[in-house]
């Protein structure tokens, strides 16, 4: 899919505030609101806009710290495993990656206890082989938007 | 942790924007039997109160041609993690790092265009001098995020 000026500022105007109105962007780029919402559903639909979410602060609603966790599996099963693990509630992203792991899985946690229970629940799936935890402390993130944490 | 929590209220209001940031106020003041104000002022409050950072929409990077996330562990020479990353920071690309214990000392996350820019990045990172070594897993796919599944006490 090509992208036009008005794909490229719905795209950047809602990563900064998802919330922005289409009218107030339909106005910048002198068209009406209802190209706007039409743009922005095709992108939706074609899978480039994935979701819209609000960037909630964990630290805030309970949790302390990060962890994130690599997963070696058996062979063939990383997408079955993928599936189960992106339900767990407190995981944020998860995904498949070539290197040090077959898949890696970033969650917020509450406390050494709900860590071990994460551990465990991973390590008990059918196929995991190995499960490796880094615990994230004096996080930076420079580009929030791209991760969402 | 901080002491305030959040409501009844309020978890429905944060709810309802996790799945959906552009959620109309007045459809979860409904959802919640109260005034579209009380959403309002809740919603500001959540903001103020720096519970809601902000929201955003999430984006296929691979659909916009933007490149691969690619997560780098670094292993350093004791003592130095908060000079490397203080430069790891300055890479181009960079989405967020964090010092880490573990497997790792020092964990980060970029987001780059080919192969040849992860070498690049790779290299410039193990060129520091208190690096030790760097290990590196590339996304395959787009990662799958479940702000959703979020849980709230």
């Amino acid at each position: 899919m090509k992208f036009d000026k008005i794909d490229n500022v719905i795209i950047k105007d809602l990563k900064e505030d998802a919330r922005t109105s289409f009218r107030e962007i339909a106005r910048k780029l002198k068209v009406s609101p209802d190209t706007i919402s039409n743009r922005f559903e095709k992108l939706q639909k074609e899978g480039i806009i994935i979701d819209t979410t609000v960037v909630i602060n964990p630290s805030k609603i309970g949790y302390s710290f990060i962890a994130r966790f690599g997963i070696k599996v058996k062979p063939a099963y990383s997408t079955q495993i993928l599936d189960k693990i992106i339900t767990i509630p407190s995981v944020i992203v998860a995904s498949k990656i070539v290197g040090i792991y077959d898949l890696v899985a970033i969650s917020v946690v509450k406390n050494f206890q709900h860590l071990w229970e994460l551990r465990d629940t991973i390590l008990e799936m059918p196929y995991v082989e190995s499960v490796k935890i880094g615990m994230w402390v004096k996080t930076m993130e420079l580009a929030p938007h791209y991760f969402l944490i | 942790m901080s002491g305030k929590m959040t409501d009844e209220i309020d978890v429905k209001v944060l709810r309802a924007l996790q799945k959906n940031a552009r959620t109309p106020l007045k459809e979860i003041a409904e959802h919640c039997n109260v005034t579209i104000d009380t959403i309002k002022n809740r919603f500001i409050a959540l903001k103020e109160r720096g519970v809601i950072r902000g929201s955003t929409i999430v984006i296929d990077p691979k659909r916009m041609d933007l490149g691969n996330l690619v997560i780098l562990g670094i292993r350093i020479v004791e003592r130095y993690s908060e000079s490397v990353l203080n430069m790891v920071i300055k890479i181009p690309g960079l989405c967020v790092a964090t010092k880490a214990i573990g497997e790792y000392d020092i964990e980060a996350i970029f987001l780059l265009k080919d192969i040849e820019q992860i070498g690049t990045t790779k290299e410039m990172i193990e060129d520091f001098p208190q690096v030790k070594s760097v290990d590196i897993g590339i996304f395959v796919d787009k990662p799958l995020l479940c702000p959703k599944n979020f849980e709230f006490d």
